[in-house]
This record gives structure tokens, C-alpha cells and sequence, in this order.
């Protein structure tokens, strides 16, 4: 080192220019972000062949063990089948680079829930559905969904399950916890959870201070999220989680949490005191959604795979698994033979008493999402 | 001639060439995203936006501090541990020097995340250390190990030790026991030839190992996300969530490149208060 006096500098310049260099390059390349094209959306046209691969982008704990092979076998289409979607907002920031330039990273089937549907939709990124390509859905669809707001006629989205959104709690250590309320209840403190899926968690707290989602001001959408930030500020609320709140849960170190419905079921295979509890304001009523990516390959293998799944037993084998509710017609028709407690599982088949004082998710308003969500933001980093 | 000066160029070429690819041109891109502004929606535009520097280190202060103070107790508590451990290890191990050694790097054969998930049952309220610290009322009878600043304390402590005892005992097993036989020699006691003698020359060894334990641990998220809750977040949560989240990149960008100027000020610091030559362990007594 000694010996090269001299060299060192010109070593420092050499790293300048590499670095100067460097910059130019990135510079080219470092148009990330903006929406996608403002054209109309393309239709995912069927050619009739079904066959060769299908790659699908779905959330954990969603499907049962048969109902892909069996798929594979009948349909002759490779499947894979991938649990890469835990949280919205991360999937969108994953897949988002590809979709930009028009290609679905091989994906011809991803299932987001409806918001995140919409907005993928408004920028650009998904193709409408061949509606003659998938008469078993159009046939089995249930009525109450076919005509979302966020989505009139179904036009570039097929219903995977719906849910609820309302409390998942430990009966034994919590009985009374009933009501949203429960979640600011002293007597639970540090061993509660909330979602970290802003559209879940806010309204529900609205709910239960009387207002309607549908009709809350941006302030109130505030003023929930502030509540909330006392809450985790004074250790009352212990986590804000994604879907691990199951594993806290599990271990005992949350008794009251907000959580979806279909996985208290689950959790009762290790704990039976685990329950979904319908919050006397109601809970939040979602769906998660199949939709096709623009510059899916193989459209028609993601069309077999809808109407396979809208096919009243394949959907019963996937219902009973998951315990969330169905989007097919027929299903409690077979549960009635097959297993009759499913059948009565308000989980799967919610009556519109038990479901009376539900809200559809919503978005913030317009004009203030970006002031909401960056509220939100700070209570989630802990700010 | 000519050959013999380029061929320290041709060696170091393919270590440049890694530098360049996946350091300095994914550097500058992140320096450029972070002069941007804009939203995912609208899209991004470079402007020159030097206001996302300042701004994002004033809105995410409290997530910065507590990187700090996180980080640095546990890179004082790592030498606390490290220090006397590799001094056993060094000295009075014996036969068992091996063992223990592969049991100091051992935990690597399991993933980060494992060994960190593990954790979560392990400090779980009802587990027996919870009901341990409560019996000698360490924490109140209502209170709590997991996701407190405790325990994500402990998991960086725990993830990075290896990280100081290595080189600590490293240093420590080239030092030269016949100083310290010349040091009683010289009517020092043990305690005056550890602090004159041995101390000074393992300080290599401290400092590598203080860098290696504060630099990741200083930017790490991941004891964070595991086992603290919100009141915990490090600023490597806070960059994730910018990232991956609300996936505003400018705020991202410019928070990496905040918390990489800022390891870096430290560790220039660091250096030059205990020295360079004694990182390089060019002082070693010869």
C-alpha cells in the first residue's frame, strides 16, 4: 500500500468516475412508478384450447389439499399454485414492476380483495374477463355478488370467497368481549391485535362509535386512527398484525383481536376456546377476487380453473376446508347431505340477521386517502 | 513493464466489476429515486428534491432514536458476553477450544428468521421465563417479555454475538502469552497485565467486532417486526414499510441513504477516536 502514493489517487478518481457513471446508468432506468396506460382495459380472449400451464398468485390457508390435483388431472393443465399474497399492499408492490411493462411475472390468476382489485384495474393493469369463456361462474355465481360497486356486471373480476371482518377471540380468557369496545377494554390490556389492513380495522372502530363507513369524513376516518395510536402508545393494543395474528392467538398472548372469519375455524383444531364473534356494530364484509393480470398467458387454463371452482361439489371440497363464505350457488344443498353442520355454519352461509349490521368495505374519501393512509402509516412504523 | 502495473488492475477486477454491478449502480439508482417526488399513482419524477432527506429524518426521528439506543446496548451487551467468553475460549478451554467454537457458530446452521421466530414462543407470556421474571417480580404481575423494548433487545444481542466473539477471540488467541508472562514477571498483578497488556491487544478485536455487531443491528428490522410490537419499530421498519407498503420510494431511498451516512459518520468516528492502525492491526507488538 505504501508504495503507491500516487496510485491512491488516482484510485479515488477511478472510483468518482465509476460512481459518475453509475449515476448516468441509473438515471436512464429509474422511471418507477406512474399508472399504467389510460386505454380501455383488453379482454382476456379464450381460444377454446385448455391445456399447458397456469401459474396462480393466492393467499395462504385458502384452499384445501385435493382440489388442485384434481384439477390438473380433469383440465390436463399443470398448476402452480403459489401463496405469495399475505397482505394487498405488498403483493401489488411486488408484481407491480412487471404489470407496469405489461406482463404478469407468468401469473395468469391473482386474487386480491376488491379495493385492491379496483385500483389495479383503474391503473391499468387487468384484463376483463371473457364472459363466454366461464359460463359455470356466470351460472353459479350468487346474485348479491354479481353486481359490486366497485366492479358493476363482473367485468374484470371473479369472487374467490367473501368474509367478515369482526373479532377473533379467546372465549375462555375473554368472554365478554362482544363488542368492538372489548378492544379498549382495560381489563385486556397488552393482549390485543389489530389488522394492518387500514380498510378492515378503521371502519370497525367507526362502526362502533355510530358512524357509517360509507358515510365517514376524512376527520373521522382521523380521528379513528388516532384513537387507535393512543391505544398502541399506551401498550393497550400490543401488535398490529397481517395474518400472524392467528399465531399470537395461538400462543396466548392475544385473547381479543380483529381478525377474519374463516380462521378462527382453523385455530379450534389447536384451541376450541377460539371464536369468531360477530361485534354487536356489525362487522366489515369483504371478497377476495380471481383477476387476470394484463399479459397473462394461457387464458383459457385460468377460465377452466373458475369454472372448475364454480362447480358446486369442487367448491364444496374448498368451503369446507376454509370456512369462509361462498360465492357458489349449491353448495349448502350438498353440506345438507354431506355434513350438516357446515351447512348451518353462519361462517359459510351468513343469514341476513347475523350479517344485518354489516358494512361492504370501503375506502377513505377521495379527497383525503393520501392524508388517511399516511396517518395510518405513522401508527403502523410506531411514529 | 507495462504488464507488472496493470496486473493489480486485472486481480482486482472482478471484485471492482461486483462493487460496480451490485454496489455502486444500484447506490446511484437509490440516490436518484431518492431526489424524486411524486406518488405511486401519478408517478415519479426526478426534481431534485433534497427536502426528502430532512423531511424524512424529521418525521421518522422517534424510529431513528430508538436505533440507536437499541443498537447500541445491544453492541455493549454482545461485548459484555463476547468478551469473556472468547477469553475462555482463547485460554482456558483446553481440549474443548473446538467445541466450543463450532457452539459459538452452531446457531448459523439455522436461518435468522427461525432462530428469531423461536424466540416468540420462548419469551411468550405464559412461558415459564415470563412466569420466571414475574416470581422475582422483574416485570409486574400483568406485564409482559415479548414485544417490549427487552426483547427485541435481547434478539439482537442474541442474532449478532457471534459477530463479536469471533473476532474478539480471533485477536486474542495470536496474542502472545509470553507478555503476559513477562508482564508478572515485571511484578504486575493479573489484573494490571490483563488491562496493560492483554486488553490493548485484543482491541482489534473489539473494535471489528463492535462495527460488525452495531452495523447490521443498527439497520436491522427483522428482531423488530418478530418480537416488538409498534412502540418498537426501528427505522428498518420504517424503510420496508415505505418500500413495500405505502411504497413511496423517494421517502424510501432517502431514509437508506440517511441511515447509511450516518453508520458511516459513526464507524469514521469510531475509527479514528480508537485508532485505525489498531482495526488494521498494524500495532501488533511483533
Amino acid at each position: 500500500m505504501k508504495r503507491n502514493g500516487a496510485g491512491s489517487g488516482r484510485g479515488l478518481l477511478a472510483v468518482l468516475l465509476t460512481l459518475g457513471a453509475a449515476v448516468l446508468l441509473a438515471a436512464c432506468g429509474s422511471d418507477l412508478g406512474g399508472g399504467g396506460s389510460d386505454e380501455d382495459a383488453t379482454t382476456a380472449e379464450a381460444t377454446g384450447e385448455v391445456g399447458g400451464e397456469l401459474v396462480i398468485s393466492q393467499w395462504p390457508f385458502y384452499i384445501d389439499r385435493k382440489t388442485v390435483p384434481e384439477f390438473e388431472k380433469e383440465a390436463g393443465v399443470k398448476v402452480d399454485y403459489i401463496e405469495d399474497v399475505n397482505d394487498n399492499n405488498e403483493i401489488f408492490a411486488k408484481l407491480r414492476p412487471d404489470l407496469q411493462n405489461g406482463e404478469s411475472a407468468d401469473r395468469s390468476i391473482i386474487v386480491v380483495t376488491d379495493w385492491m382489485a379496483k385500483k389495479m384495474y383503474d391503473l391499468g393493469y387487468l384484463q376483463n374477463v371473457d364472459k363466454d369463456a366461464i359460463p359455470t361462474v356466470n351460472e353459479n355465481m350468487i346474485d348479491s355478488l354479481k353486481d359490486p360497486s366497485f366492479d358493476p356486471g363482473r367485468e374484470f373480476s371473479v369472487p374467490w370467497q367473501s368474509g367478515m371482518t369482526g373479532l377473533v377471540v379467546n372465549t375462555k380468557e375473554a368472554p365478554d368481549a362482544t363488542s368492538i369496545d372489548a378492544i379498549f377494554d382495560p381489563a385486556y390490556k397488552g393482549k390485543v391485535t389489530v389488522l394492518t389492513e387500514l380498510r378492515d380495522t378503521v371502519p370497525l372502530i367507526m362502526k362502533s362509535e355510530g358512524i357509517n363507513p360509507d358515510d365517514a369524513t376524512t376527520q373521522d376516518w382521523l380521528d379513528a386512527i388516532d384513537k387507535l395510536d393512543k391505544a398502541v402508545k399506551s401498550g393497550q393494543i400490543r401488535k398490529l398484525t397481517g395474518n400472524d395474528y392467528t399465531d399470537d392467538l395461538a400462543r396466548g398472548d392475544a385473547v381479543v383481536t380483529i381478525g377474519w372469519s374463516g380462521d378462527a375455524v382453523q385455530l379450534q383444531a389447536d384451541n376450541p376456546d377460539i371464536e369468531f364473534v360477530m361485534p354487536d356494530s356489525g362487522c366489515i364484509l369483504w371478497s377476495d377476487n380471481m383477476v387476470i393480470p394484463v399479459g397473462a398467458p394461457n387464458p383459457d387454463a385460468a377460465y377452466a380453473f373458475m369454472n372448475y371452482v364454480y362447480e358446486p361439489e369442487n367448491q364444496a371440497q374448498i368451503a369446507a376446508y376454509n370456512n369462509y363464505i361462498t360465492p357458489v350457488k349449491g353448495v349448502q344443498e350438498i353440506f345438507e347431505q354431506d355434513d350438516p353442520k357446515l351447512a348451518e355454519s353462519e361462517l359459510i352461509f351468513p343469514s341476513n340477521e347475523y350479517t344485518a349490521d354489516c358494512s361492504t368495505q370501503t375506502n377513505p374519501p377521495e379527497d383525503g386517502t393520501t392524508e388517511v393512509e399516511e396517518a395510518w402509516q405513522q401508527l403502523l412504523s410506531g411514529g | 513493464m507495462k504488464r507488472r502495473r496493470l496486473t493489480p488492475y486485472a486481480l482486482m477486477s472482478p471484485g471492482l466489476f461486483w462493487l460496480l454491478i451490485f454496489f455502486a449502480i444500484p447506490m446511484a439508482f437509490m440516490l436518484i429515486v431518492a431526489l424524486e417526488e411524486g406518488s405511486i399513482d401519478t408517478g415519479f419524477s426526478l426534481t431534485w428534491q433534497f427536502a426528502n432527506f430532512t423531511e424524512s429524518v424529521g418525521d421518522f426521528s422517534t424510529q431513528f432514536g430508538r436505533s440507536f439506543k437499541f443498537s447500541i446496548i445491544a453492541t455493549i451487551l454482545c461485548l459484555l458476553i463476547a468478551y469473556p467468553l472468547a477469553y475462555a475460549i482463547a485460554f482456558k478451554s483446553g481440549r474443548w477450544k473446538n467445541l466450543m467454537l463450532f457452539a459459538v457458530v452452531a446457531p448459523f446452521f439455522t436461518t435468522y428468521l427461525i432462530r428469531t421466530l423461536a424466540w416468540q414462543t420462548i419469551l411468550t407470556d405464559s412461558g415459564t421465563i415470563a412466569d420466571i421474571a414475574r416470581f422475582f417480580a422483574f416485570i409486574p404481575e400483568d406485564g409482559k417479555l415479548l414485544d417490549t423494548d427487552f426483547s427485541v433487545i435481547m434478539g439482537i444481542t442474541y442474532n449478532f454475538l457471534p459477530f463479536m466473539v469471533l473476532p474478539i477471540y480471533a485477536s486474542l488467541e495470536q496474542l502472545d502469552e509470553r507478555l503476559i508472562e513477562a508482564a508478572k514477571d515485571l511484578y504486575s498483578s493479573a489484573r494490571s497485565a490483563f488491562v496493560k497488556v492483554t486488553l490493548p491487544l485484543s482491541a482489534p478485536g473489539i473494535i471489528a467486532g463492535t462495527l460488525l455487531t452495531f452495523i447490521p443491528a443498527f439497520g436491522d428490522y427483522v428482531n423488530a417486526t418478530f418480537l416488538g410490537g409498534p412502540n418498537q419499530a426501528m427505522i428498518g421498519n420504517v424503510i420496508q414499510d415505505q418500500y413495500l407498503r405505502t411504497q413511496n420510494y423517494p421517502t424510501a431511498a432517502a431514509l437508506s441513504f440517511v441511515v447509511m451516512a450516518v453508520i458511516l459518520a459513526i464507524v469514521l468516528l469510531y475509527i479514528r477516536f480508537a485508532g485505525s492502525e489498531s482495526l488494521m492491526g498494524e500495532d501488533q507488538v511483533p
